[in-house]
């Protein structure tokens, strides 16, 4: 069974459009998310409502800028930076993907899949260990959703997790939406996944929805969680135990309150795989 | 394929124009029954693309607005192939489009068209330069009479400064508002404006001329109060009285902090 030093309960992705809403009502969420991105500048609204927001609730920090799987060098600027952001968010802890968005010439902006090989695994376990060295801390990684699937994989993706985990001391962050949509496109079982990765590595989940386009999804952080999304984190929980788990949303903004009727789905759901009374915030 | 070369080949298929993979690429992918090789390959061609242009119209609303999506997309578009981003933040993607603008587009598009999109630049940058405190008018009253001539004085950070030869700040009003586009006009004269961030608030106002060159003066060329007075000479006797006015205008504003030489 799972067991973390430090489940921080059920979160949210921090995101603009609720900044004031927040430190207004205080609402019932046990700790934010931010994209560590939207902070790497040097003054303004964000930082401002950065430090208010941190000062009463724990912060975690996720970025989308790592390339840990890219070609390119690592860039030291990008990372002393992001250090320098956490020594003043105090994060629980700092996380990115198992992913590539930056080309040899150009940044890609998007969350690129790796081909699941020994090659890519050496070179990813080497970059994860130079980055755990700067930050001072295990490199917490997620799992992304992907639309392609390299013809040279000698892995699965949970296996390359798995191994990556096993040989670079990262973490992970098992995002169960995006085993869901990888698996509906890839034609796999999403529980082959959950049930193949490490469970004492998990540190964190997310939950997001997902477009439907018929034979295949797109994972598109603008709706409620899907059904079948809150089926496998049911069985996710039975299976690792009490995780801390974080709600995304990132465009069609509904009212703070809806996304915290989704946050009370999730301790319900939780509650229910536990077998225990729903927690309150 | 070794992993560089693949990596390679899908940058290289992103940032090109055609949705077709060449045949190396095609071959390295497998696809499913639910998601073909094809559309999964498309799907990022797509967001990659998709995610570049809101990114871009979320910093140019008021150059959208004039456009229109079809328009602002095109060059945004020519924009994005000629200046891939460099950043791993696309909050700098858009910096360089005024300047492609203005060598795009023939002449009488391109000037107002780059202003606006100039001064649409200048509140992004405000927007998140370092915090500081600007000299308050409190501050200023408790200065000892004796420190007034040598007064020297700065620019806070988030100041920016944007000569407008059109109409580019109605414009962007009347964008920003939703309301009716007023038509681009050429300026009878130059109008200096100034962009900065009072606390979290972004601001802007247009500056006479003899304002403008007062405070230039005084935050870029470095003149302390008394030199500041002697350059007002065309005031006569009101050149303190002129100086002051201005002076309490730019501290009530929060655009100066105090330099110590």
């Amino acid at each position: 069974m799972h067991n973390p030093p430090d489940n921080l309960g059920f979160g949210l992705g921090l995101r603009s459009a609720y900044y004031q809403a927040i430190l207004e009502q205080r609402p019932a969420i046990d700790w934010f998310e931010i994209v560590s991105e939207n902070y790497l500048v040097e003054g303004g609204k964000a930082l401002y409502y950065l430090d208010a927001i941190g000062e009463h609730y724990p912060l975690v920090m996720h970025g989308v800028s790592l390339s840990i799987g890219g070609p390119h060098p690592l860039d030291r600027d990008y990372l002393n930076r992001l250090k320098q952001l956490a020594a003043r968010v105090q994060p629980a802890w700092i996380s990115d993907h198992l992913c590539w968005s930056r080309g040899n010439a150009h940044q890609l902006h998007d969350l690129l899949p790796l081909p699941y090989t020994e090659e890519s695994l050496l070179h990813v376990a080497t970059r994860v260990r130079q980055v755990q060295e700067v930050l001072e801390r295990p490199l917490v990684l997620e799992n992304v959703s992907s639309y392609l699937r390299s013809a040279d994989d000698q892995f699965t993706e949970w296996q390359f997790l798995a191994a990556l985990s096993e040989v670079s001391g990262c973490e992970l962050l098992l995002d169960v939406n995006n085993v869901y949509v990888s698996a509906r496109n890839h034609s796999f079982d999403p529980w082959d996944f959950i049930s193949g990765l490490p469970a004492q590595r998990v540190r964190q989940l997310h939950l997001a929805g997902h477009s439907d386009y018929g034979s295949y999804l797109i994972d598109t952080h603008d709706q409620p969680v899907s059904d079948p999304v809150w089926q496998l984190y049911q069985r996710t929980l039975r299976h690792l135990g009490p995780v801390s788990t974080l709600l995304e949303r990132d465009d069609h903004y509904p009212p703070l309150d809806e996304l915290l009727g989704e946050l009370d789905k999730a301790r319900a759901v939780a509650a229910a795989a536990l077998d225990k009374e729903p927690q309150c915030a | 394929m070794r992993l560089n070369d693949w990596q390679q080949e899908v940058e290289a298929y992103l940032l090109g124009q055609d949705p077709t993979p060449n045949p190396a690429l095609r071959a390295s992918l497998l696809g499913s029954a639910a998601l073909a090789v094809e559309q999964g390959l498309a799907i990022y061609h797509n967001a990659y693309r998709a995610r570049l242009l809101e990114a871009l119209r979320g910093d140019y609303t008021a150059v959208h607005g004039w456009l229109g999506d079809a328009e602002f997309d095109a060059i945004g578009s020519a924009y994005i192939a000629a200046h891939p981003s460099r950043h791993y933040s696309l909050r700098w993607l858009g910096a360089e489009l005024a300047s492609f603008i203005e060598a795009y587009l023939v002449p009488e598009q391109a000037l107002p068209l780059g202003e606006l999109a100039r001064l649409e630049w200048a509140f992004t940058l405000a927007f998140d330069t370092p915090d500081a405190q600007p000299l308050s008018l409190a501050q200023m009253a408790e200065l000892p009479a004796e420190d007034w001539p040598e007064l020297q004085l700065r620019y806070v950070p988030s100041v920016q400064w944007q000569t407008c030869r059109f109409n580019s700040l109605a414009i962007w009003r009347a964008l920003k508002e939703q309301g009716e586009f007023p038509g681009s006009l050429a300026l009878e004269q130059e109008e200096p404006c100034l962009i900065w961030r009072d606390g979290l608030v972004s601001r802007y106002r247009s500056l006479g001329r003899g304002e403008a060159k007062a405070l230039q003066g005084m935050a870029q060329e470095g003149w302390s109060f008394a030199e500041l007075c002697a350059q007002l000479n065309e005031y006569g006797d009101h050149a303190p009285l002129q100086a002051v006015t201005w002076l309490r205008q730019w501290l009530r504003d929060g655009l100066l902090q105090r330099h110590l030489p």
